[in-house]
């Protein structure tokens, strides 16, 4: 199967990882939590979605789990992700990084106002 | 249909990304349907779609290569290596034949929406110090905008100024104020334009989106006081009378009966202005924030925050050396005040004397006072030249002090560089310099803000400007206001530097 790199972690598959830090989700919850969170900035493409899923679920930091019982019934089946412990730390060490960087951004005063 | 459409349209991805995850994508394709209803919201899913495919089709295919490449290399036959086939090759001509019909209803959609979209009068902002009446270039010298440290430039809601709709359409590239570093802006002017996104982080949305409203009393009264200031002093009488006739004659027929908000009244008042007289200096000018009654500028406290600041900053010139090939380069970030910065202004100027040829760099320039600019283009000439200004008339100030004791550049090439952020005085060395054909510039159209209006407070919240004099432009009918002025090389901002240190040196090899 394709490797997809993910050494930097890309933008859309951090995106995913953080949505599923709080619950399980299926495809279109990602890309709903995702675009919640980005505030309707990013809405992940189904192609792109699932192909950054493939390349999680490839490297062990995300997986497949059976449908919730708190699920509609008789909704679509659906496949649910979670994110595993290996997505958890990855998405907290990415997370330090960009803390990381901001603070070395604001340290340079390039950010504008204090709230940033 | 349109599920059979993006069904079809789902060929185009290699057959086992389809096979694994094609009833996911097609189930996600109809949650979306489902929940985006309406042409906008429909036609943005078709947008994501379309452009979700250009990006992720190709990197399906992309990402099957480097293990077809790793695989063949393992695989040895006999000693020899040999190939292993794992993706069923190339894309079908059906799928590169959907391909070129998807392109083209993309690119046909394109230009019909573009074509369809009409004309766009985007407000923008800024932040201005006003009074019952005086020149732009009275106020405050930071133009109610960025600290000089450059750590409030941001928020809107600086010591000196307040924020500001204005008629005025802005241009791409127009940006706060605050990402130029902390750069006092055209001082001359008092008034500062500002994307209105960034103005939406500076928590002046309010302001931007126009959203306090104003009520038929409020509109009543600046219609009036607009139409008074107008027959009292605007240059042509005329003109004046014309366009007071048809902004009378829209309140009449209730033609602002339905604009509530404060920013859209006086965005419609400036088009209507400026479609009955054609000058596009007129403005009507709307702050959300009371507007004060007499010129920040005035304020010995302002004054003295700008001489501290320019006095931090090297009166602006950011850099003055020579580059290699005996190209010297100037960046100024604003041309700042002549009776402050007349010595440095001379100091960096002679720093790049012995130039072959020279680049001034403007494209973080905001403007400031034209005496700088009359200081600086004195350099460029070894006669007194005139330099057009349409802020005032001629005068003695409008020729060059040229040729300046010991200087070597009056002969030399010379690249501007320009960016949709240079503005008004920066906009007027630019202007000139090249009407003249003394320099070439190089980047990107500037942003169009002549401000030779005269400020007129109406009230607490609204004000206009107007042109009192009309000066002969000795180039064309037009000046920049509005439409900016043009590159002769037209190449990103940020890519001018390299492009204008090309021309200059292929000019001083001819």
């Amino acid at each position: 199967m394709p490797k997809q790199k993910l050494n930097p972690l890309p933008s859309a598959a951090f995106q995913i990882l953080l949505a599923l830090v709080d619950e399980d989700l299926h495809g279109y919850g990602i890309m709903r939590q995702v675009e919640d969170q980005t505030d309707g900035r990013t809405r992940l493409g189904p192609g792109t979605l699932y192909s950054s899923i493939r390349t999680l679920l490839e490297a062990k930091l995300i997986e497949e789990v059976d449908v919730p019982a708190d699920a509609r019934p008789g909704s679509e089946r659906r496949r649910y992700y979670r994110l595993t412990s290996a997505g958890r730390k990855l998405v907290r060490s990415e997370a330090e990084r960009i803390a990381d960087l901001l603070r070395v951004a604001r340290s340079k005063k390039i950010l504008r106002g204090a709230h940033v | 249909m349109f599920e059979n459409i993006y069904a079809w349209l789902m060929r185009l991805y290699p057959s086992r990304f389809r096979e694994e995850y094609g009833e996911e994508i097609l189930q996600l394709f109809r949650d979306r349907a489902r929940d985006e209803k309406g042409f906008y919201r429909r036609l943005r899913l078709w947008l994501d779609l379309v452009a979700d495919l250009a990006i992720s089709v190709p990197r399906e295919y992309y990402y099957f290569e480097p293990e077809l490449i790793g695989a063949s290399a393992d695989q040895r036959l006999g000693g020899l290596p040999s190939f292993v086939v794992i993706e069923g090759g190339s894309p079908r001509p059906e799928a590169l034949l959907s391909g070129g019909v998807l392109a083209i209803v993309v690119l046909s959609t394109c230009s019909i929406f573009l074509s369809q979209a009409g004309h766009y009068t985007p407000r923008r902002t800024f932040t201005a110090a006003s009074s019952q009446s005086h020149r732009y270039k009275d106020s405050s010298p930071f133009g109610g905008q960025a600290s000089p440290s450059g750590t409030e430039g941001g928020n809107g809601t600086s010591l000196f100024g307040r924020s500001i709709v204005s008629g005025r359409g802005p241009r791409t590239g127009e940006t706060n104020n605050s990402e130029s570093g902390g750069i006092p802006p055209d001082s001359s002017e008092s008034s500062q334009t500002q994307r209105i996104e960034d103005a939406r982080n500076g928590g002046m949305i309010h302001a931007a989106k126009g959203y306090a409203q104003v009520d038929a009393a409020e509109r009543g009264r600046v219609i009036h006081a607009a139409v008074a200031n107008l027959k009292q002093y605007y240059v042509h009488p005329e003109v004046a009378q014309k366009t007071s006739d048809a902004l009378l004659a829209h309140e009449k027929n209730g033609d602002y009966d339905a604009v509530k908000e404060g920013g859209a009244f006086a965005a419609l008042l400036t088009k209507q202005m400026r479609d009955t007289s054609q000058d596009m200096h007129l403005d009507v000018l709307y702050s959300q924030e009371p507007l004060p009654e007499h010129p920040l500028g005035a304020i010995p406290e302002n004054r003295e925050r700008y001489r501290e600041y320019i006095e931090h900053n090297n009166c602006t010139f950011e850099k003055a050396e020579i580059l290699q090939h005996h190209i010297g380069y100037v960046k100024l970030n604003s041309f700042p005040d002549l009776s402050l910065c007349e010595s440095t202004a001379r100091a960096e100027m002679n720093r790049v004397n012995d130039a072959a040829a020279i680049i001034v760099d403007l494209r973080e320039n905001r403007g400031g006072y034209p005496d700088m600019v009359m200081l600086l283009a004195a350099y460029l000439f070894d006669h007194p030249e005139y330099m057009y200004n349409p802020r005032e008339n001629t005068t003695q100030q409008c020729w060059t002090r040229s040729p300046v004791a010991g200087n070597k550049l009056a002969d030399k090439p010379v690249y501007i560089l320009t960016s949709g952020l240079t503005s008004s005085a920066a906009e007027h060395f630019s202007y000139d310099l090249k009407m003249l054909k003394r320099a070439t510039l190089v980047g990107e159209t500037t942003s169009g803000a002549a401000h030779s209006g005269v400020f007129h407070r109406i009230d607490e919240h609204f004000g206009m400007g107007i042109p009192e004099v009309k000066p002969i432009n000795p180039f064309s009918k037009s000046d920049w206001a509005v439409v900016g002025v043009e590159p002769d090389v037209r190449v990103k901002a940020r890519n001018a530097l390299e492009t204008a240190i090309k021309l200059a040196q292929a000019r001083l090899q001819r």
